[in-house]
């Protein structure tokens, strides 16, 4: 009987170590609290942070491009987007993953999708709902790509999944209007690059690519988990070498999200808008470039002119081009093969001899060394000089007949040019071109300049990689060479940049010209060393250049009431020929130079006066209506960018 | 029986036992409450507009016959030149109908007018919604809009038998495409927070960056006619002043609206014609 009564003493030894027990082990648990609690608060509170907050980083809009008047040549265009918030829809997700599940589950087992692929199934059941009542509006019938629902569920959660890209205007509107505000079908905008004159100045705008790794340095916390939107980076122009610039400023948010990733409702904890970029005000003159790439029409060459006093290119034209949104070159089915060459920027990256071009440079060094005397140098052209044995023909078969050096520039007579070239010699005509900066890259605020530019004299020949690269038996300057290269044919390669800061570099009286493609209308105008011949030995040459604009070679370049100068020139770079075009105007106060180079068909003769000459003109003509365009008439700089000082090149 | 202070706290736990059966009642049962609370309380919101009526009707009586014989004079003048207004619209109509066949053009959206009475205004949100005393009888549908002589006052969000609720114009729930005058890009624009005693305003975003609005040259915002909601060239306000957004992609501003809306008794439910239309 006394067993079915337990009796418990106040001091029972063995509940001694049971209470120790318990009591080790809740000091343990009390110490480790205490322990986490307060010194590892920061770990842990750190911890949570990573946890529960996500970062989104969102690229600022690049900055605008626009031209000398503040003609925007490329900005941004709003790019609407039908967007459906996934964590406004956990509970329709939930209750469809029912619904899903009581369908299958008549199923037998085997035949049964898994619980993932039923939740998968649910969410695309869902998303399509809220497509149809977009395609009902819009009067479309897209369907939800579930792969592209599982992936984006899967990396970017945290960002708005796109029902819908780039929607038209009219779009934009019945959408707006027609959902409700708090829907989870939202309208979502970005910026993609525009450009209001399709592919004009293409190559020295450049175009854009991808950036999948937008800076993101200076907002929030980097550790946290991230989500970045697209931004750009510059792949080529003034879009590469002026990125820095015209990318814009990155904003970003640092959401709260639940434990499966979902944004929690409510503003984020932290928010930073993306700025714009820094816009971009070009020398170039829109309308005058219009002017020139119509007047190129579909043929392959360059085309530049600069403002005579400053240095500003006001045309950069390289054919074929190709539209910079999509890249694709604007080039017709029968010369789709040469998509090779599409993107090279002809203006500094063609390599072409100068042609007759280059009669200028000979000219110069003829009378600067006493070669060529005004009053008494002539040459009796009968088609053809032999230099040597060899027989080096005029461009003119029939023969020029007498020629003194006025008229020889205006007809463009080679046999005087072999003549007196020859007597100038090849060191002091290669010496002249460099004093006009043949021998070096112009240093425009361009990307992939043509850095090797090559004057043809004895001493790049002795070179043996240069005479054993044209397949000559050594490394001998023959006389033939200095006929040659007195007519700017042979080995020397320039571009039409280089050709036409030589124009202006004439044209003012001075030896160099420094190009650039940044406008400043305080820029002040440029002076360098002076020509270095007498008044009258350049108003000899000057001579020259106006009777070829008026009635020599480059008549087809001439426009009526507009006085200049030009120089024509036909260059054999095999197998094709280059017709070449220089010049410049008002005579009396130049303030555009212009130089104009196309590429023939292999084998066909291709002069400069026939076929660059009217390019030019073109240009030309363009020009004097703007100048004579009352002043009301002017375009007005609708959006005044800031100036463009202190740009960083990359 | 309970203890005195479990009985004090009895109608606290009988309203969060009611709160929680209400939380956990199906969503259909709610709308039908809702709605049936709305029907039910509907006469009397019709009967108190009546009896205001009535009441503007004896204060009417209390004009002298000058007055009225004055007011009679401006009626007939106003009556004059709407009748002058209507002659030129028909024609105008016609004009419009012509070119649509002769340019082979889908018809612009054609509409009913139904004319009615504001019944009652939300206090508590007076910028936000208001009861006009024409429902389901009239076959005003949901979503239709609702103009009156100083441009769009809203949209239909809820019909009933006898009355309707109208989203106002001044709501942040009210959204629509909108244009400057004279322009065709669309832009959002959307009601705010609006306080009772201040003018009434609303925001426009998405701007184009070349459209410019200032004090002295304000720009009039005008229903797009995009959406396919609203017909195009409503007025919605006046935008005097446009900021570059934050990222440079368009401007945004806000649009003051017209005063009015805060006194209207009569307004004009535009009824689709056409079902596609709504």
């Amino acid at each position: 009987m006394s067993r079915l009564i337990e009796t418990h003493r106040a001091r029972n030894p063995r509940l001694f170590l049971f209470h120790g027990i318990v009591a080790a082990v809740v000091a343990l648990l009390v110490g480790g609290l205490a322990y986490r609690q307060l010194f590892k608060t920061i770990l842990y509170s750190e911890r949570e942070r990573m946890q529960n907050q996500r970062r989104v980083i969102v690229p600022g809009p690049r900055g605008n491009i626009y031209d000398r008047d503040g003609q925007v040549l490329v900005g941004n265009r709003p790019r609407f987007s039908v967007v459906l918030d996934l964590a406004a829809l956990r509970e329709e997700f939930r209750a469809e993953y029912k619904a899903v599940k009581a369908n299958y589950s008549k199923l037998a087992a085997g035949e049964r999708p898994d619980t993932d692929q039923m939740a998968r199934i649910a969410r695309a059941s869902v998303a399509q709902r809220y497509l149809d009542r977009v395609n009902f509006i819009l009067g479309r019938n897209e369907k939800i790509r579930a792969a592209d629902l599982r992936r984006h569920m899967d990396k970017t959660l945290l960002l708005p999944f796109v029902l819908l890209d780039d929607l038209s205007p009219e779009e934009y509107a019945r959408l707006i209007e027609r959902l409700p505000v708090d829907s989870p079908v939202q309208v979502y905008t970005s910026s993609v690059r525009d450009y209001p004159h399709g592919s004009a100045a293409a190559h020295a705008l450049g175009y854009i690519g991808a950036n999948n790794d937008p800076e993101s340095e200076d907002f929030g916390d980097e550790s946290l988990r991230t989500f970045k939107m697209k931004g750009t980076v510059g792949r080529s122009g003034l879009e590469e070498i002026f990125d820095d610039q015209l990318q814009g400023e990155t904003g970003g948010a640092i959401y709260l999200v639940d434990p499966a990733g979902y944004k929690v409702p409510g503003k984020p904890l932290e928010q930073r808008l993306p700025v714009q970029g820094r816009n971009l005000v070009t020398s170039l003159d829109i309308e005058l470039q219009e002017a020139a790439e119509t007047a190129m029409k579909e043929r392959t060459g360059a085309a530049v002119a600069l403002d005579i006093r400053t240095g500003e290119v006001l045309v950069m034209v390289s054919k074929p081009d190709y539209d910079p949104l999509t890249r694709v070159p604007n080039l017709p089915p029968e010369r789709a093969f040469e998509k090779s060459g599409v993107w090279l920027n002809r203006t500094i990256q063609g390599r072409y001899p100068p042609g007759s071009t280059f009669k200028i440079i000979t000219a110069m060094a003829g009378l600067r060394s006493g070669a060529i005397d005004p009053a008494t140098s002539r040459s009796l052209c009968p088609g053809y000089l032999m230099v040597g044995n060899r027989r080096f023909p005029c461009w003119n078969h029939n023969g020029h007949g007498e020629r003194d050096v006025v008229t020889a520039i205006r007809d463009s007579c080679n046999v005087f040019f072999y003549k007196y070239g020859l007597e100038t010699g090849p060191e002091l005509i290669s010496a002249e071109a460099q004093r006009f900066g043949y021998n070096h890259p112009t240093g425009i605020e361009l990307p992939s300049e043509f850095k090797n530019p090559r004057i043809a004299d004895p001493e790049w020949r002795r070179q043996p990689a240069n005479w054993k690269g044209a397949n000559l038996p050594d490394g001998v300057w023959r006389p033939g060479d200095t006929a040659n290269i007195a007519i700017g044919q042979g080995d020397t390669l320039i571009t039409p940049l280089q050709a036409v800061c030589m124009v202006a570099s004439f044209a003012r009286g001075e030896t160099e010209t420094k190009p650039t493609i940044l406008h400043d209308p305080n820029r002040p105008a440029q002076h360098t060393a002076p020509i270095g011949l007498s008044p009258s030995d350049y108003n000899v040459i000057l001579e020259g250049l106006k009777q070829c604009y008026q009635i020599g070679t480059a008549r087809f370049a001439r426009v009526e009431g507009l006085s200049g100068a030009a120089k024509t020139g036909t260059a054999q770079k095999k197998p094709i020929e280059l017709a070449w075009t220089i010049a410049f105007a008002p005579l009396e106060n130049p303030q555009i130079a212009i130089a104009i180079v196309l590429e023939g068909d292999e084998d066909v003769a291709f002069g400069g006066g026939a076929n660059a000459a009217p390019v030019a003109k073109a240009i030309l003509e363009a020009w004097k209506a703007k100048r004579e365009r009352p002043p009301e008439e002017k375009v007005e700089f609708k959006v005044k960018p800031p100036p463009a000082k202190n740009l960083k090149i990359r | 029986m309970l203890p005195k202070r479990y009985d004090q706290a009895r109608p606290f736990a009988t309203l969060g036992i009611l709160l929680l059966g209400w939380l956990l009642l199906p969503l259909v049962l709610k709308v039908f409450t809702r709605a049936t609370f709305f029907e039910i309380q509907a006469p009397l919101v019709v009967a108190d507009s009546y009896a205001e009526d009535l009441r503007n009707f004896w204060s009417n009586r209390l004009h002298s016959k000058d007055e009225l014989l004055k007011a009679g004079h401006d009626l007939a003048g106003l009556f004059a030149e709407y009748s002058y207004s209507t002659q030129q619209n028909a024609e105008l109509q016609a004009e419009i109908l012509r070119m649509e066949n002769l340019l082979n053009l889908p018809p612009l959206p054609a509409f009913r007018f139904e004319p009615a009475r504001v019944a009652r205004r939300d206090f508590s949100g007076w910028w936000q919604r208001m009861v006009i005393r024409k429902g389901s009888n009239y076959g005003i549908p949901v979503g239709a809009p609702v103009v009156f002589s100083g441009g769009v006052v809203g949209r239909v969000t809820e019909v009933h038998q006898y009355t309707a609720v109208v989203d106002l114009i001044t709501s942040p729930t009210f959204r629509l495409a909108a244009t400057v005058s004279g322009d065709n890009r669309p832009f959002s624009y959307q009601g705010g927070l609006n306080d009772a005693f201040k003018s009434p305003r609303g925001a426009a975003e998405f701007v184009p960056l070349d459209v410019f609005a200032t004090r002295t040259d304000p720009r009039r915002v005008v229903t797009s006619g995009l959406g396919g909601v609203f017909p195009g060239g409503l007025t919605i306000g006046v935008i005097s002043s446009l900021e570059s957004s934050g990222d440079g992609l368009f401007k945004v501003g806000e649009v003051a609206l017209d005063e009015r809306l805060g006194s209207l008794t009569e307004v004009t439910v535009l009824v689709p014609l056409n079902p596609e239309d709504k």
